[in-house]
């Protein structure tokens, strides 16, 4: 049996959550799917399932190119009764933003952590920005709610990921400081910027603005390196074929000295 | 010894343990909601004195505006400090969860689910926050799942049909809210204490039960027919008894407060200026 290939895309911020006109991250998740007319399933749990935002995931995804649905775990009686069935059946789930601390919480509560590894693993893509992208990761820097913290998200990629990098930040900063404390390697990703995974490497990294980029942050010898990685812009100008990743910027686990 | 204000022993005496669960209100204009606010003033008032400090907990709802609006439009204009911790909207108003809930006279929970209630306390450790505010005699209080919550267990439909959750069980025995409301709510509640969940009470919409302290709780209702019921189980056989309820009357709206107001101000002055003898 041909298992399909298990997909992530975490977006530093950006899509219809973030870039109201700028299409170009949902576009592309929706091109991964393959499908003609892919069936999209929003969680909105982070944001404690506020309706406006339902509003805008449904506007962004509209009838004429897929086929939208949303799980409200505040609403439950409204939705669809098995949830299980419902995810696996999708081709993508897409994650919104807001406080990733609540998202864990309720998800736990209503066993949708391991559902969704079983969709991830089934070849469902999985794809989201802010707390929709820290989730994926075997950790998180969260800038929600005052101090940047430090937490475990789902565990699907076994990194450290940090989304809204910018220069400066109290959340770049902290970021530092946490690999610095022990925190595992791992991503960041600018706004406009998204880290696609493929199993539980890094696929490419693509942008909806041309300045936006990914990178990779490690620690060596007590110092924090980070490497810009090569970002492929979606936007107008030409395609420019994307160069193979770098050796150093494999994420292959080093073999065993 | 000295005795504070409220005729407490200061300190050396642990302060009362208060918890108000009612089954079900909105906070809308009509009589029986205003009856309800008027309740949870009172005992705001009763260590706040003059202007106590309440504050919602809109989590079971995920945070709704509505919610939070609705709280505000019966507050805002009354005796009080309003405020609302709202977790899913920290990253916009960040504040001191711990202080601001320990500053509290009276602590509000709404309705929305009970599971996601729970869960979402855990992840940010709000509930050991709350027993301590419980143990700090700041009153808890709260309706639908945010009355459950301070039990054992209560009838949740988190999940869509109503069945067992538990709560977080600062107080004995379990809970149904909007007991003969919703009839299958009801129906779930007697079959699971049958089955071995723990006793308790049964609360319609505009009933209430009050704890002060250790003991009994005494029964409220600020509708005419809601009821509050005791629920026991023997051997599997299943006892539901009304309780014997204060009812609460409605206060004057609003608007008729302020024409009081008004009235009372005019007859003073004049008194003073010796028109009315």
């Amino acid at each position: 049996m041909k298992t399909a290939a298990r997909q992530i895309v975490a977006f530093g911020g950006g899509g219809f959550s973030m870039e109201s006109g700028n299409p170009l991250l949902d576009d592309y998740v929706l091109g991964l799917t393959k499908a003609e007319r892919p069936r999209v399933c929003f969680l909105p749990s982070a944001s404690g399932d506020a309706d406006h935002y339902v509003v805008r995931f449904y506007r962004a995804f509209a009838a004429h190119r897929c086929e939208a649905s949303h799980i409200s775990l505040f609403r439950r009686e409204q939705g669809p009764a098995d949830l299980r069935r419902h995810l696996l059946s999708q081709d993508l789930i897409y994650v919104g933003g807001g406080s990733v601390v609540s998202l864990l919480g309720v998800w736990r509560a209503h066993g949708i952590d391991a559902i969704l590894r079983e969709a991830w693993e089934a070849g469902v893509i999985l794809c989201g920005l802010s707390a929709g992208s820290l989730c994926w990761f075997e950790e998180a820097v969260s800038g929600f709610h005052g101090e940047p913290q430090r937490l475990h998200g789902l565990g699907l990629l076994p990194f450290s990921n940090c989304v809204h990098y910018e220069r400066g930040s109290a959340r770049c900063e902290a970021y530092r400081r946490f690999l610095r404390e022990g925190m595992c390697g791992g991503y960041a990703a600018e706004d406009g910027a998204a880290l696609h995974f493929t199993g539980e490497e890094l696929s490419r990294v693509v942008a909806s603005r041309p300045q936006a980029r990914g990178y990779r942050l490690d620690v060596a010898g007590g110092r924090v390196v980070e490497m810009q990685i090569a970002t492929a812009f979606l936007g107008d100008r030409p395609p420019s074929p994307v160069a193979p990743l770098p050796e150093a910027l494999s994420t292959a686990l080093a073999p065993a000295a | 010894m000295p005795v504070d204000g409220n005729g407490r022993l200061p300190s050396a005496t642990t302060p009362v343990r208060r918890v108000l669960a009612l089954g079900g209100h909105e906070f809308s204009s009509r009589p029986a909601d205003r009856a309800v606010c008027e309740l949870l003033l009172r005992l705001a008032s009763e260590h706040g004195g003059k202007r106590p400090r309440i504050c919602i907990l809109p989590t079971a709802s995920g945070d709704t505006s509505e919610q939070i609006s609705s709280f505000y439009a019966a507050f805002g204009e009354r005796p009080c400090e309003p405020s609302d911790v709202s977790l899913f909207r920290l990253g916009r108003r960040p504040l001191a969860l711990r202080d601001h809930l320990l500053a509290q006279h009276l602590i509000y929970v709404g309705g929305g689910s009970l599971v996601n209630l729970l869960a979402v306390w855990e992840a940010h450790d709000v509930a050991s926050i709350l027993s301590l505010a419980w143990r700090q005699g700041i009153v808890l209080a709260g309706q639908s799942a945010g009355a459950m919550c301070w039990f054992e267990a209560g009838i949740t439909k988190s999940s869509g049909k109503p069945r067992p959750a538990a709560g977080l069980a600062l107080l004995h025995g379990s809970l149904c809210v909007h007991y003969n409301n919703e009839p299958e709510r009801r129906a779930a509640y007697l079959d699971a204490v049958g089955d071995g969940m723990p006793s308790g009470y049964g609360l319609d919409d505009y009933a209430g039960l009050l704890w002060e302290g250790e003991g009994t709780p005494s029964a409220l209702t600020a509708r005419r027919g809601a009821r509050a019921y005791r629920v026991t189980s023997q051997e599997g056989e299943v006892t539901e008894s009304a309780l014997p309820a204060r009812f609460l009357p409605a206060p004057a709206p609003a608007a008729l407060r302020e024409d009081i107001a008004e009235f009372r101000r005019i007859k003073t002055m004049r008194r003073r200026a010796g028109w009315l003898g």
